[in-house]
């Protein structure tokens, strides 16, 4: 049986840009997300993914409106919204001068994983992820592609329930985007709750149990894909996703 | 406070601190080798110019010299280095003009290094007016001239002696002032005077320059390198997080501190102190270079206050930059501010008074200097100790309201503090 992990209602975020004033980045977002669940985030860029999801890993702070993980509020409780999520995105960088096994450690320790299992659990990370030839080479020597490894195994070296993927493939090669895919795959079958955001439609086609379609900091459409699929009498997601950002019916 | 995730994070950034060349340089090596290097490099020059010196032999011609004076040329010979004379017979009239003319020529043109000239007697025998000719702009010629300059001064002194005797004089009857001058610091004393002047500066200097590098990289490197954002999602409050930063930067100043004053001290023991005393410094005794024990708890105490009050206001400058090039140039004036009082508070006569006392900076380098000199002021201690906590306790408060503000903690606020204040603080209706 499913649980609702996270909640978000009415969220919003204003940014003041110098030159443009007053951005309402993202305005009144509902949604939520369940345990064994992958919640796609879908958009072109700018339209307000990232900014969401920065406020419900409390990277941002809201404007108005609220969001909930596990019951914390993103506000009052930031800490413990932390504790129980792991956050990863394409532009969250690892420490260069650490090794894999100490950002592992660090990570763990600090999220407040009990200290007495930090050292296996660490090493089961290292094992799942097919770190153990470079568990002990700084970060900074390794190749993209096992910097992407380490980075999944810092978001969940905690065990957080609930877990934030913002635009992960972004500067992948097809073979690591497909590793990485797998992984989310398994987090799932785990009773992980997944938000994930995107702006590639096959992607979320694939990994995504529902999607919501995000434009101008609006939530267009959400539902699962035959959802969407009966909503617009469209077959294919991107011109589902078309459909409701531009209003027009590419199929004729 | 969550102590547990401070010090994770405070040993995390000082084992990548140290995994960093650049920290490595600025904060271990520079303190610990500036000195004994630039002491060692000193102490070298000297003795190679003294070296150099000493092989010359100096080419000195000496014409018509009195035989009342023939005592010159054993004083000449008994000067250090080697001497070739030539001696000449007093020449008169034309013959003596073209003489002297001749001794220049050869003088410009390297062929000869000085040369002494007895041109005339006069009453009572013995007494005449001597010409020294030299070259100025020869080092051998210099070097010449003050041999003979020596020597002169030397035989004339025993001269005058020989003659007061004769005339039943003695001392100040007949020299007006007869000085005998007597140092009566030891060697130890003069040692901590020399100390307490230098120690001060470079102490405060080496503090700033060991903050530098990990107060920009710990705030704007984590932005240019995108593990700002990484940082923010661990479960901790941000204030912890900026706990474990700042004293990391505290540190690694008071590291580069404690480095660099023992590193100084061991210099001045084994490079100042015999160059001093073979450059006739410090006295009969020489400079003995020992820092008192008491000065050593001291010295701990003036390191931790300089090192945390000069990474607070550090990181304070430094939390505006979004790319190490920009926190250079916000945390330089951090520097200079710093050394400024320094710089000015060298003068040896300045007391350390209870209102001195209660400034930043200054209160710490006269009470370093004061250690030194193997004095504690109890009073001037405490208000030291109270006033640079007030001052580290109100720039942390400023730290962590700066970086508080989403704009700063994200690098999307574009200025620097005191554009942020006047945004941030308005006297009616304000941000803050």
């Amino acid at each position: 049986m499913s649980t609702v992990q996270v909640e978000v209602q009415d969220l919003s975020k204003n940014f003041f840009d110098q030159s443009r004033g007053e951005v309402r980045a993202v305005q009144e977002v509902n949604f939520e997300c369940r345990s064994s669940e992958i919640f796609g985030l879908l958009g072109a860029n700018g339209a307000g993914k990232t900014t969401t999801l920065r406020m419900i890993s409390t990277v941002l702070q809201p404007t108005a409106g609220t969001a909930r993980v596990l019951g914390h509020d993103v506000v009052s409780d930031p800490v413990e919204v932390r504790r129980n999520l792991g956050f990863y995105s394409a532009s969250t960088a690892l420490y260069p001068r650490l090794t894999a096994r100490e950002t592992l450690t660090l990570f763990a320790r600090v999220n407040k994983y009990p200290a007495e299992r930090t050292r296996s659990r660490v090493e089961e990370m290292i094992e799942r992820f097919g770190l153990g030839d470079y568990a002990g080479a700084r970060i900074e020597k390794l190749s993209s592609g096992m910097k992407q490894k380490v980075s999944i195994a810092r978001t969940v070296v905690h065990d957080p329930p609930v877990l934030i993927f913002d635009e992960p493939t972004v500067g992948l090669d097809v073979l690591n985007a497909l590793d990485l895919q797998k992984a989310i795959q398994e987090l799932r079958e785990d009773g992980k709750a997944i938000l994930f955001s995107t702006h590639i439609m096959s992607e979320a086609e694939r990994l995504c149990d529902r999607i919501a379609i995000i434009d101008k900091g609006r939530i267009r459409a959400c539902d699962d894909l035959e959802g969407l699929r009966a909503a617009t009498s469209q077959h294919y997601l991107e011109d589902i996703f078309v459909h409701y950002v531009t209003g027009n019916d590419t199929t004729g | 406070m969550d102590w547990t995730a401070i010090r994770l994070l405070y040993l995390s950034e000082l084992r990548a601190a140290l995994r960093e060349r650049a920290v490595l340089i600025n904060g271990i090596l520079i303190p610990l080798l500036m000195y004994p290097l630039m002491m060692w490099v000193m102490f070298s020059g000297i003795l190679f110019v003294t070296a150099r010196f000493e092989s010359f032999a100096s080419r000195v011609e000496i014409a018509g010299l009195p035989a009342e004076h023939r005592g010159l040329l054993e004083r000449l010979e008994e000067d250090e280095g080697r001497i070739e004379i030539t001696e000449v017979e007093a020449q008169a009239g034309t013959a003596a003009a073209a003489y002297r003319e001749g001794v220049e020529n050869r003088l410009l043109a390297g062929e000869l290094d000085a040369a002494l000239i007895f041109e005339t007697t006069v009453d009572p025998p013995g007494n005449a007016e001597v010409s020294l000719l030299s070259n100025g702009s020869s080092d051998q010629s210099q070097a010449a001239r003050g041999r003979l300059e020596r020597a002169l001064s030397a035989e004339r002194s025993v001269w005058l002696d020989r003659i007061a005797e004769q005339h039943g004089l003695e001392g100040a009857e007949w020299q007006v002032f007869d000085l005998r001058s007597n140092n009566l610091a030891t060697g130890r004393q003069m040692g901590q005077f020399l100390m307490g002047m230098m120690i001060p500066l470079f102490f405060v200097l080496m503090i700033a320059n060991g903050c530098v590098y990990p107060a920009i990289d710990s705030t704007a490197g984590e932005r240019e390198r995108n593990t700002w954002e990484t940082t923010s999602t661990l479960a901790t409050r941000r204030i912890h997080v900026v706990t474990a930063k700042y004293l990391y930067v505290a540190t690694m100043g008071l590291v580069a501190g404690a480095l660099n004053a023992a590193a100084m001290v061991v210099s001045f023991r084994s490079f100042l102190g015999p160059l001093l005393a073979r450059m006739g410094g410090g006295g009969g005794s020489g400079f003995a270079f020992e820092l008192p024990l008491t000065s050593l708890p001291i010295l701990f105490l003036t390191a931790v206050l300089l090192g945390a009050l000069i990474a607070a206001a550090m990181m304070i400058l430094a939390a505006f930059a979004r790319t190490f090039k920009e926190g250079q140039s916000m945390v330089t004036p951090v520097i200079l501010l710093v050394i400024f009082p320094v710089v000015v508070l060298n003068d040896p006569s300045m007391e350390f008074t209870p209102a001195l006392a209660g400034i930043p900076v200054v209160n710490v380098v006269l009470l370093l200097r004061q250690a030194i000199a193997g004095n504690v002021l109890w009073l001037q201690l405490g208000i030291t100790v109270l006033a640079n906590g007030a001052a580290i306790a109100a720039c942390l408060w400023l730290a962590s309201r700066i970086l508080r503000v989403e704009e700063i903690a994200t690098g999307s606020f574009e200025g620097n503090l005191f554009q942020f204040l006047r945004q941030h603080w308005r006297p009616a209706g304000g941000k803050a």
